[in-house]
């Protein structure tokens, strides 16, 4: 009897919240006479872009320079690579062969396997932004931008590992069993171990601000705008009930969030690996079709990535936005996955990390990769007539010249692949949330997260990516910094764990026992 | 004196130091140390925590740690054989429904002092104990 009570009291708190918002929100833009209801929220979101813009988008070498945030990740993810000597490279085998379970323990602390870490993590990086983030990049920087993405993914292998390396080494067992992690703890309790504890706390602080506020744009606005975006594609008549979309979809979210009805969370957790191998067939068959232009395509991606014409921002454009994308898309740098990350079962730190570089890799250079050649191939983001297509309608718009129903697809898997990332984030959002406020006041954080649904879904595709881009692009300044000051500890770790590797001390059991019997 | 003592007293703990100190005058209150229950409220997994997701931990595993880490903790303490409760839900809700349950005389808990904006994000559970509570609270300070 009690327990739906509980839950009854959860559905009137995100209610409530919805109430006490919407008419703020409302009466703050009554005087910036914007159309309606839906333009006064469209606005409100602009002048906060506009703030956020001066403090973390100014460019570093004058009008066509790079914008400070993106220098930033670019330095680290170059950085990683070489300081960790080509890690992305040289441990990709063994990644493999840890995922597949050969090192697994059952002995070790943690909650769940290498490879449901990795599940868990990637239902979080794989969103919508696979399918319409490509061709966003593609519209704004031209199919050289793909190039650079591709670039961003493999140089990103490298800061992922050093994430998730430290999120694991520095994760807490808490008095349940389990595990808390990410870069909250490992920038407060690694630094702390080097002596810098206040330096240490502050960036905690600062990365648990922005991930809070962050999961709010990448992980929610981002995801609803584009889910809204393919499903109005083939459903026209849902494209002037944008507040209904919010609305179903906020429900659907708070539902499992708030509601504890998991089942929608598992079943979106099924369909989603199941959706993206159906989608990765369906760019191979596009493919097929058109194997002799393939190599064409190809040479257009990398042959634009390096001419200066090709983008409206100059030379260096391309490379902007493919990193910029790349970085969304895959979360490398941005320290999100290394919550996900510290869960998984095991007594050495640099496994994981090494598990956690494949991320980059699905996402980015496989996924992101195909969807580039699709929309390249078939010509349609050169084409007048399609100019105003941006983003999820310009990937579906690409695959309907080869598969006519294929937008229907397009649309269940944007809004599954959207389901899944809403509820992986608002799980990181929370964390960090716990992390200011405590556990007992995340239904507070659950309501703003709701809200944020709503509010991506009705606003233009422009503000909502801007903010979104600034806010996830901003967690990266505390825990690359973070990172940094720690990479000697993770190089050292990375050495002795290789030395051991190749020693054979660590030799997966199943080999050991397979040796023996040849021996017999 | 005994005629004050009370059968049963409930004492909320959050793993603080601040709240095992409640453990102290709480015992004050009882005749035999056995009348004393300690509770602890878990909140539930968020759905996309990975252990939820592949559903790899029970809430009886998590209850079962909790307790055998309070037990330790009590024995540490000089605490030998005190009813541990564990439960899943909301903080104040379930620690009232408890004392209700077992007919509780008095809760004992520390208030942890919070002021500004902790305060008016978290509240104070001993206030919220303090409404909604059908016995005698002792709120320490």
């Amino acid at each position: 009897m009690k327990k739906p009570l509980f839950r009854l009291k959860h559905y009137l708190y995100g209610l409530g919240f919805l109430l006490i918002f919407l008419p703020q929100v409302a009466f703050a833009q009554d005087e910036a006479a914007s159309p309606g209801f839906l333009g006064s929220i469209e606005a409100g979101v602009q002048s906060v872009v506009d703030v956020l813009n001066l403090l973390f988008y100014f460019k570093v070498g004058g009008e066509n320079g790079m914008p400070f945030i993106v220098l930033w990740l670019v330095i680290g993810a170059i950085f990683f690579t070489f300081r960790l000597k080509f890690i992305n490279i040289r441990a990709f085998k063994h990644a493999i062969d840890v995922v597949r379970g050969k090192y697994d323990s059952e002995e070790d602390e943690g909650d769940v396997s290498h490879f449901q870490a990795l599940a868990a993590a990637l239902s979080g990086t794989v969103g919508i932004g696979n399918i319409a983030g490509v061709a966003i990049a593609i519209r704004l920087g031209g199919p050289g931008a793909a190039f650079w993405m591709t670039m961003a993914g493999f140089l990103g292998m490298s800061s992922k590992f050093a994430e998730c390396t430290l999120g694991q080494k520095y994760r807490v067992i808490k008095p349940d069993g389990t595990v808390g992690g990410g870069p909250m703890y490992y920038l407060s309790r690694g630094l702390s171990a080097m002596g810098m504890a206040p330096v240490g706390k502050a960036l905690a602080t600062i990365f648990a601000v922005f991930c809070a506020i962050g999961s709010l744009g990448i992980g929610n606005m981002f995801q609803a705008n584009q889910a809204f975006a393919a499903v109005s594609n083939v459903l026209p008549f849902l494209s002037n009930l944008s507040w209904l979309f919010g609305i179903v979809l906020a429900l659907i979210v708070g539902l499992v969030i708030l509601g504890g009805i998991e089942r929608i969370g598992a079943v979106a957790g099924v369909l989603v690996p199941f959706m993206a191998v159906i989608y990765a067939l369906a760019c191979f068959w596009v493919m097929l079709v058109k194997l002799p232009e393939v190599p064409t395509a190809i040479g257009t991606i990398i042959s634009t990535a390096f001419s200066p014409e090709a983008v409206s921002g100059g030379a260096i454009g391309a490379l902007i936005i493919g990193f910029q994308r790349a970085a969304f898309s895959n979360e490398a740098g941005l320290g999100s996955a290394a919550i996900a990350h510290s869960a998984a079962k095991t007594d050495e730190p640099v496994r994981e990390g090494i598990v956690a570089l494949l991320e980059p890799f699905i996402d980015t250079m496989f996924i992101c990769n195909l969807t580039a050649i699709v929309i390249v191939l078939t010509g349609v983001y050169a084409d007048p007539t399609a100019a105003d297509l941006n983003g999820a309608q310009l990937s579906a718009a690409s695959f309907e010249t080869v598969i006519g129903w294929f937008p229907y697809v397009i649309a269940v898997a944007g809004f599954l692949f959207a389901l899944s990332t809403m509820i992986s984030w608002s799980y990181y959002g929370q964390q960090s949330w716990a992390f200011l406020f405590g556990d007992r006041t995340t239904n507070i954080y659950k309501g703003i997260f709701l809200f944020c649904v709503f509010v991506g879904s009705v606003v233009n595709l422009g503000p909502v990516l801007d903010f979104s881009d600034i806010m996830a692009l901003a967690m990266s300044l505390p825990n690359l910094l973070g990172c940094f000051l720690m990479s000697g500890l993770i190089a050292r770790e990375l050495a002795s764990y290789m030395d051991r590797l190749k020693s054979g001390e660590m030799l997966p059991e199943p080999h050991v026992a397979q040796e023996t019997v040849v021996r017999r | 004196m005994s005629w004050l003592k009370r059968t049963s007293v409930l004492v909320p703990i959050d793993f603080s130091d601040l709240s095992y100190q409640a453990l102290e005058p709480a015992k004050e209150h009882v005749e035999d140390i056995s009348a004393l229950k300690l509770i602890h409220v878990l909140s539930p997994l968020h759905p996309a925590d990975p252990a939820a997701m592949w559903d790899t931990v029970s809430d009886e595993d998590r209850k079962q740690k909790v307790r055998a880490f309070t037990r330790n903790k009590l024995n540490e303490m000089g605490y030998g054989d005190i009813h541990i409760e564990v439960v899943i839900g909301d903080t104040t809700s379930k620690i009232v429904d408890y004392a209700q349950e077992i007919d509780a005389g008095l809760i004992v808990i520390s208030s942890h002092g919070r002021k500004g904006v902790g305060h008016f994000l978290m509240g104070s559970v001993a206030e919220q104990i303090v409404r909604l509570s059908h016995c005698p609270v002792l709120v320490l300070k």
